[in-house]
């Protein structure tokens, strides 16, 4: 069988012409952009580190089943939470990340980080 | 040696021809320059060049530099950079065709961008050192499910392309598939905690058994899979049809096929001298007055940039490429875009109307005169 698979291409358009979500307020921080690619079942960040302040997690979901985007900060506490995105679709969470240290990436839904989708990126003074 | 093309019909006309086929158009400067120089020396230009210099303005979007690992939509922009500026527009071309005819998608960003490099620095070399390159390619590893294909479970996705849309489109049976597909076991890939790690060959994961592929009986791995498949009669005709077919409207007659599979098989299996055979071909030059290509999407786009001298400056060309039905990295399924016709319709030509208007905003931008290139 052939490997095919849809692509919401329409939805990339949307994803640039539309504002990203916003969990925190912009303001004077560093703006860095991290890719993420989601699938079935792993969670891939584009870069490892990034500097303090806004973070932007553009989220691609290259799966089959509906996937999130859960920080959690090196408290343990939760930061952020995208909402479920759906197979083939992508979405930007938008976070402000002032301190330092070792984030978690995870999918919450059902048990999909057990599974796999975790990962870490680490958040540097400069 | 290669006999010297002959410069006695070689005017602006097929200086354009020739660099919007095998690359992104000419500026009137640039086609002044290559009509003087002739038409040997303009091959020889598109072909052996060396020059890595990237011409014209760096490309910024919002002000910012391009970040095509995280930023949606950059990489499509970083490649159209690359077309728009590069001094090689045909190792931009040629990466574009492998790119269509391996075509691979819905994989993690940082690894289309190593599988773009990998097309392009093979891309014009010995096509078997191409194919083994993307044989062993993360991307397309992942894509046709080649990693984790163990000899316990035989996964046919990528033994079949090979044959079917790689290498010979046809003259191989069911079985043949079957057996590839237990050679070609034995990829195995390793996870971490933020994804891929590393994909290597196992031999333990290795179907080791008597296989029987295209006539020939051995244990047979993967490299010799990927032998039988550039040894078979089938596979020249195939490959420089679908060359010519990317550069040449006319289909080749029979007595071209076979000719150039001679220069093809003569040379060592390389890619180069079949695209200069192509290039130099009268063929290539017939209607210069009339459109003989619908030019795809990118080449519209890349063209239209590099030929008025705008770098890459807004993201909206994604979106209007998408609308124009190609975008870069994805192509629809494995077997790659339809050309030709297919980007025709009501709904992706009123998107390139769209970017038309876009072109026609720049300032000082006109349009002469028959100046529309075929």
């Amino acid at each position: 069988m052939r490997a095919k698979r849809p692509f919401a291409a329409g939805l990339l358009a949307l994803a640039l012409l539309a504002p990203a979500a916003a969990s925190t307020q912009a303001g004077p921080l560093r703006d860095t952009a991290v890719g993420v690619g989601e699938r079935e079942y792993t969670l891939t960040p584009y870069r490892r580190t990034a500097p303090r302040g806004i973070v932007r997690f553009n989220v691609t979901n290259f799966g089959e089943d509906g996937h999130d985007l859960t920080v959690i900060g090196p408290d343990g506490r939760q930061v952020a939470r995208s909402p479920e995105i759906k197979a083939g679709a992508r979405y930007a969470l938008r976070v402000k990340l002032k301190r330092p240290g070792v984030y978690r990436l995870v999918c919450t839904i059902a048990d999909h980080s057990a599974r796999g989708m975790q990962a870490k990126v680490r958040v540097t003074r400069r | 040696m290669a006999k010297r093309p002959s410069n006695a019909a070689w005017t602006e006309a097929h200086v354009r021809r020739l660099l919007w086929r095998a690359g992104f158009g000419a500026t009137p400067e640039e086609a002044k320059r290559w009509t003087a120089a002739g038409k040997g020396a303009t091959l020889d230009r598109l072909l052996d060049s060396r020059s890595k210099k990237l011409v014209g303005p760096t490309p910024r979007v919002e002000g910012r530099a391009l970040d095509p690992g995280n930023e949606w939509g950059h990489d499509v922009l970083w490649w159209l950079d690359r077309m728009v500026r590069s001094q090689r527009p045909l190792d931009e071309k040629l990466t574009l065709f492998w790119h269509d005819h391996f075509a691979t998608t819905d994989q993690e960003t940082p690894l289309m961008l190593r599988q773009n490099q990998l097309l392009r620095s093979r891309g014009l070399g010995r096509f078997p050192d191409l194919l083994r390159g993307v044989t062993t390619d993360w991307a397309m590893q992942l894509f046709l499910s080649l990693t984790d294909s163990t000899k316990e479970a035989p996964n046919e996705n990528f033994a079949r392309e090979l044959m079917e849309l790689f290498t010979l489109g046809g003259g191989y049976t069911e079985r043949d598939v079957r057996e590839a597909a237990r050679a070609l076991t034995g990829f195995e890939g390793t996870w971490g905690d933020s994804g891929l790690k590393r994909i290597r060959y196992n031999p333990q994961r290795h179907d080791s058994g008597v296989k029987r592929i295209l006539g020939k009986r051995g244990r047979f791995d993967w490299n010799d899979v990927l032998d039988l498949v550039v040894a078979h009669p089938r596979h020249a005709p195939f490959l420089v049809s679908k060359l010519w077919g990317f550069f040449v409207a006319e289909p080749p007659a029979k007595a071209k096929v076979k000719a150039l599979a001679r220069v093809y098989r003569g040379s060592g299996l390389k890619i180069k001298p079949v695209v200069r055979a192509i290039l130099a071909d009268p063929a290539l030059y017939a209607d210069l007055n009339g459109p003989g290509m619908v030019k795809a999407p990118i080449v519209f786009v890349a063209g239209s940039l590099r030929t008025t001298g705008r770098g890459v400056d807004t993201d909206a060309w994604v979106w209007l490429m998408d609308g124009m039905g190609q975008l870069l990295f994805r192509p629809p399924s494995v077997a790659g875009w339809d050309w030709g016709p297919a980007w025709m319709s009501s709904n992706t030509m009123r998107t390139r109307f769209q970017a038309a208007n876009y072109f026609a905003q720049l300032p000082g931008i006109t349009v002469p005169e028959g100046g529309g290139n075929p």
